[in-house]
């Protein structure tokens, strides 16, 4: 089989998910909606200035007044607009969400191929490390590496990477052991085929969709585990994150009953993981033809 | 056979305990910066008693006498001190371990509920039963715990004053028996019921999907098409089946409803494992965070050799893999 | 199985219950009093918080005690005093039969002994009062007190007595080391149980001077927010609560039944830098150019602070607060005020070398070299640390000073601050009534050189001139030469900026009126109700009895919400047993 033939049937069996993705209509209004949100991060810098709501200069506004023309989402005590809050709390929350899901994809996609590629004694080690890491609760683990880490943007992205790649790992690995016993692999390693090429033309284009669908459903986990770690005051007091917004408003917004301070933050959470889990289970179904409905 | 299977997971589990441990003095003793600062920072300790600490941790030798100082100190159960009066962090866990046991427990239970419309959902796949309880889920399991805890305490708590506000019971109360443990009922119930909703969806999800894969079975299928009632079919022969993933899963969740927890105990200032974890975030008091975690960990270690076993026991299938 | 797994959580309840033993019935008296603050240690010679504060005004009684109205001097355990012509002795003559409340009787010896040792042991809280003093107990009833010194605070003996039998032990090997639970004390409540990070509780002593407190117990339940504790308060699970969030504070005074109190005794917050007197931490070297100091005092906008933060809560005072007597505050003339002027403040940098040479809008060190970058330790305790935060960081970048921020504990806060690993934090203080405690702190003595000394200078200042003002008014017993002495020093302080003192707050309480009368400001009509300089509103106050039927029984919405939940239980209960009976019948 030439490589312009594997190309062009590739290509052809994404053009298929994908019109078999646009046939669901849930899948569809999740993507319009996780699309709006990251052209609302996109574009947050270039409709506003993120001096705007520096505390600093936010003097003259009301404090905690409800939603008004002014402030679509009200203002919160230090007179800041929560609408802008919320939009620049989604780059924050949405740059962790993707960062840390590469990180965690790029960790276990490596751990995963050299585990199944190579087997033998260097799969039993990995997958030992993986079994560990899988075991291990993740909350608490990330909550220990983020006390002792600098605080930061860096750390979280790290933390999340760091304690979610085993399933990634395990998922890949099983691909990769049944890809490779597969006819076409042992012919290419018969025709001399380094290990290289092997992975690059053979295992890696593969496991890609697979990879991909594991992807919708980490964004959303890592979104999730940035949140709780920023609520429990360990992510970045200097940057706005829907789970520092959350923070700060606490217990006293919920009293005070400013509803515009916790709610607007929370149900931009609710939205993209609902969203990113939708769309990572049409995804998966799309690959899975088991999964399809009867 | 049996025996090489218990075997096999039991090394499992004390292999992932044992790099707990080492991953633990690597955290807090090696990437740490100032490993002997941040082991006793109490004001209230003497020189004298600093240099003792520092032999008995072995905090001046190598990083290798200091890891079997380290195991030694754990294996007879001493975590160190606390930097909030320097009390041992075992007792600060063990006091805090209770309540979460309780919180977590009864919100499991709560939870599981939804295993019972997991297997209805899966059973009547596509039914407006299935997609609606489907999406109610998928729509819970996005919501971060804590959030659902701030929007409760809001309604029922601080609105209508249905439920406390907070607490384990009411502030210097000397209700004994069985007032007393209404008391308690009525503080826990509304961080239950956030902790269930939170994790409702996750059985839902599993369970039904256990019960579509189960539904593939040829006897089933079979069994359908001879006519059986629906309903004894599903319970005789499918759900039993079914039950399988979801006794894993209820030993895999255990570890996430703990998580769960830290954030929602301490909205509810509800005086367990994760108020202990907030309290010590909020220092940092990082000794009792090491304790913590380990702890945690070990509780969750357990949980799974436990659902390994039954899962074997269940499955003979698995015993022989 | 699920069966199973519901009884045996529903009888480990029970178990769990069972050991808790209350005093029999509902007949105790509980006062409970939400806080934000936690004890950091409930050791007299080692905490510093208000709120270790409070536990000790409650547990130990003083000599002379403070009047709930005006602060005067008033009998306490010294029922009388002489003084002697030179004015340098004070015979105290105690009252007959004092006990401690472990039943041991509280002698002159006490006294004698915890005067003499604090001396001798400097104890951080003690020394400002004992430090030129010897004691002699002549009797048992009688102790007699010199002065190697004229002292303007004599008679007034308002340091804390300890139990020379429990405290003996600990202060001859490390008093500091010792963790004082012991819950023995002469004051009108005594510690019984500390749970730290949660709640302390502090029962009454039957052998009070005064005679036994018409409550029970006190229990301070420590709230990581103020949100949540403004609702229990509401709601009533809280009887009195400090540290109320100021933006809850205005509405919380329209509910019924609750009184709010903004209290003013002369506490501040304030931003502290740095020091590093005798070299000690590691703080910034920028922070030893006094240029850089008043640069940063003047790049803060403090009325700002006032109207957005404490929401004018208090008063906009910019000076070192050393009592809640305004004649000890001296007028600082505006050229001394450093008030707000960030382009002043950036010229100042400008013109002493502080250039942003590399172009990241932070300044570098003369000659390029290390960038001008804070650290910032943030309180985690009490209400305004992020929003002040917030402010004062911004306010730093606009003149070109970066930080970074940490949150810490008070105890943390603390520890770190000994050590002298900060270049900025904020916090506050609360004086006595005497200016002299105060300006003690600021002392060379009080520097913490060694972390087994800890002292109270907590911004590692140290400065001779006011030191030597320091004792001049220590022994000043002209009350107008005193002040003057005490206005020089505060005007000293302010143009070092040691501290650039943001405002002065008033405490923001709020209690019930429905279940206790007798609630005491001090001072009247001004001061707070709790956590005061002498704290007598717990003895004072006295249950009210038509209103018992709130105390134990359960209101209508907690019976829904009990029932709900049983109905949900046994709901279970039965889901599961029908389930595990139908996976039985399947295995037949």
């Amino acid at each position: 089989m030439s490589a312009a033939v594997a190309w062009a049937r590739r290509r052809a069996s994404a053009a298929d998910a994908w019109r078999r993705l646009r046939r669901d209509r849930l899948a569809m209004t999740a993507l319009i909606v996780l699309v709006a949100f990251v052209v609302m991060a996109l574009i947050a810098p270039l409709v506003s200035d993120r001096a705007d709501f520096d505390a600093i200069n936010t003097g003259g506004n009301p404090t905690n007044s409800s939603p008004s023309g002014q402030f679509v989402l009200g203002t919160d005590g230090l007179g800041r607009s929560m609408a802008l809050q919320v939009m620049w709390g989604a780059r924050i929350s949405l740059l962790v969400g993707f960062s840390a899901t590469v990180l965690m994809i790029v960790l276990g996609v490596v751990v995963g191929l050299a585990a199944g590629f190579f087997g033998g004694w260097i799969d039993a080690v990995l997958m030992r490390i993986t079994d560990w890491f899988m075991v291990i609760p993740f909350l608490p683990l990330a909550i220990v590496l983020a006390s002792v880490l600098e605080r930061g943007v860096g750390t979280i992205v790290l933390v999340i990477g760091i304690t979610s790649w085993p399933s990634t790992a395990r998922l890949i690995r099983s691909q990769v052991l049944s890809i490779r016993e597969r006819l076409y692999v042992d012919r290419a390693r018969a025709l001399g085929a380094g290990k290289g090429h092997i992975i690059g033309r053979h295992i890696l284009p593969n496991v890609t969709p697979l990879i991909l669908a594991n992807t919708t459903l980490a964004v959303p986990i890592a979104i999730l585990t940035e949140t709780t770690l920023s609520f429990l005051g360990l992510g970045d007091p200097t940057q706005v994150s829907w789970g520092g917004l959350l923070e700060r408003a606490g217990t006293t917004a919920v009293k005070a009953g400013y509803w515009w301070e916790y709610l607007p933050p929370g149900v931009g959470i609710v939205l993209v993981v609902l969203a990113f889990t939708i769309i990572g289970r049409a995804v998966e179904e799309v690959l899975d033809p088991r999964l399809r409905a009867r | 056979m049996r025996a090489t299977f218990i075997l096999r997971k039991l090394a499992g589990a004390v292999s992932t305990l044992a790099f707990v441990v080492v991953f633990n003095f690597f955290l807090f003793r090696v990437v740490n910066k100032n490993p002997v600062d941040s082991m006793f920072r109490g004001r209230n300790l003497t020189a004298s008693q600093k240099a003792e600490l520092t032999r008995k941790f072995h905090l001046d030798g190598s990083k290798w006498d200091q890891f079997v100082g380290y195991v030694r100190q754990l294996l007879r159960g001493d975590l160190g001190l606390s930097f909030k009066g320097n009390r041992p962090v075992v007792d600060v866990i063990a006091e805090a371990l209770w309540p979460t046991i309780l919180l977590v427990g009864f919100s499991t239970l709560l939870a599981m509920l939804g295993i019972g419309l997991g297997y209805r959902a899966g059973w009547r796949r596509g039914s407006r039963f299935d997609t609606t309880s489907t999406s109610l889920s998928m729509l819970t399991y996005s919501m971060p715990e804590f959030w659902i805890g701030m929007v409760l305490l809001g309604i029922f708590a601080a609105k209508l004053g249905w439920f406390p506000v907070g607490g384990l019971e009411d502030p210097g109360s000397t209700a004994t028996g069985f007032s007393k443990l209404l008391d308690q009922f009525h503080h826990m119930l509304l961080p239950a019921i956030v902790l269930a909703i939170a994790y409702v969806g996750e059985y839902m999800i599993v369970a039904r999907s256990a019960m579509i894969e189960t539904l593939r079975e040829d006897y089933l299928q079979l069994a359908r098409a001879k006519g059986m009632r629906d309903d004894d079919v599903r319970r005789k022969h499918a759900v039993p089946n079914a039950r399988l993933p979801v006794v894993s899963l209820s030993a895999i969740n255990f570890g996430f409803v703990v998580s769960g927890a830290i954030a929602v105990e301490s909205i509810f200032s509800w005086p367990g494992i994760g108020q202990a974890t907030y309290i010590a975030i909020r220092g940092p008091d990082l000794p009792v965070l090491q304790g913590l975690f380990l702890l945690i960990s070990a509780a969750v270690i357990v949980a799974n050799l436990i659902a390994d076993l039954l899962y074997g026991r269940l499955d003979p299938r698995v015993v022989g893999r | 199985m699920g069966a199973a797994v519901t009884l045996a959580a529903a009888g480990s309840a029970v178990v769990w219950v069972a050991p808790v033993s209350g005093s029999s019935g509902g007949g105790t008296v509980t006062l409970t009093v939400g806080v934000t603050q936690d004890v950091d240690s409930p050791n007299v010679t080692v905490g510093y918080t208000v709120a270790a504060y409070e536990l000790w005004n409650l547990q130990y009684a003083t000599l002379t005690d403070k009047a709930a109205d005006d602060f005067a001097t008033i009998p306490g355990l010294a029922s009388t005093w002489d003084a002697s012509d030179d004015g340098l002795t004070y015979t105290y003559h105690l009252r007959e039969g004092l006990k401690w409340s472990d039943g041991q009787p509280l002698t002159a010896e006490d006294v004698a002994w915890t005067v003499n040792t604090s001396r001798d042991q400097e104890w951080y809280n003690h020394s400002s009062v004992t430090a030129n003093l010897d004691a002699v107990a002549l009797d048992d009833v009688t102790v007699q007190i010199t002065s190697a010194v004229p002292d303007p605070k004599l008679p007034t003996m308002d340091v804390y007595i300890l139990p020379k039998h429990i405290w003996e032990g600990p202060a001859a090997d490390d008093v500091t080391a010792f963790d004082a639970l012991d819950g023995v004390g002469s004051g009108p409540f005594t510690l019984k149980e500390w749970k730290p990070g949660q709640e302390w509780t502090m029962v009454a002593n039957p052998n009070y001077w005064q005679g036994q407190p018409k409550i029970d117990q006190v229990v301070f339940r420590v709230y990581t927010e103020g949100g949540a504790m403004v609702t229990a308060l509401e709601k009533g699970e809280l009887d009195a609560a400090n540290d109320i969030p100021a933006e809850l504070f205005a509405d919380l005074g329209t509910q019924p039944n609750i009184v709010t109190v903004a209290g003013a005794q002369g506490g501040f917050t304030e931003l502290a830098m740095n020091g590093m007197a005798g070299g000690i931490g590691d703080g910034h070297p920028a922070l030893l150019d006094l240029n850089v100091r008043h640069a940063v005092a003047m790049a803060i906008d403090r009325q700002q602070l006032f109207d957005r933060v404490a929401l004018g809560i208090g008063l906009p005072l910019t000076v070192l607060g050393v009592s809640p007597d305004q004649e000890w505050l001296p007028e600082i003339p505006d050229a001394e005020k450093l008030g707000y002027d960030p382009e002043a403040a950036k010229a100042l940098l400008e013109d002493n070398g502080y250039k942003d040479t590399d172009g990241d809008g932070i300044r570098e060190m003369p000659g390029g070299g290390e960038p001008l970058v804070f650290r910032y330790a943030e309180r985690s305790e009490g209400t305004q640390g992020a929003a002040i935060r917030e402010l004062i960081t911004g306010w730093l970048k606009e003149v070109g000073i970066g930080t970074e921020v940490s949150v810490y504990d008070d105890t943390q806060l603390g520890d770190i601050i000994y050590a002298g690993t900060y270049d900025l934090f904020v916090w506050g203080w609360t004086p006595f009534v005497d200016p002299d405690p105060m300006l003690s702190y600021f002392t060379c003595d009080q520097v913490t050189y060694d972390a087994d000394e800890a002292g109270y200078n907590d911004a590692n200042w140290c400065s001779p001139e006011y030191d030597a003002l320091y004792v001049q008014q220590n022994q000043e017993l002209d009350h107008a030469k005193r002040v003057e002495l005490v206005h020089e020093m505060i005007r000293m302080f302010n143009t070092q900026s040691t501290y650039v003192v943001l405002y002065h707050d008033a405490d923001t309480q709020a209690y019930r009126t429905d279940r206790f009368t007798g609630w005491l400001q001090q001072p009247k009509g001004t001061g707070p109700v709790i956590f005061s300089n002498s704290s007598p509103t717990y003895f004072n106050l006295t249950p009210i009895e038509s209103s018992g039927s709130d105390d134990g029984g359960l209101g209508t919405g907690a019976l829904i919400a009990i029932i709900a939940g049983a109905v949900v239980l046994v709901g279970l209960i039965v889901f599961f047993a029908m389930r595990s009976r139908s996976s039985r019948e399947d295995r037949e």
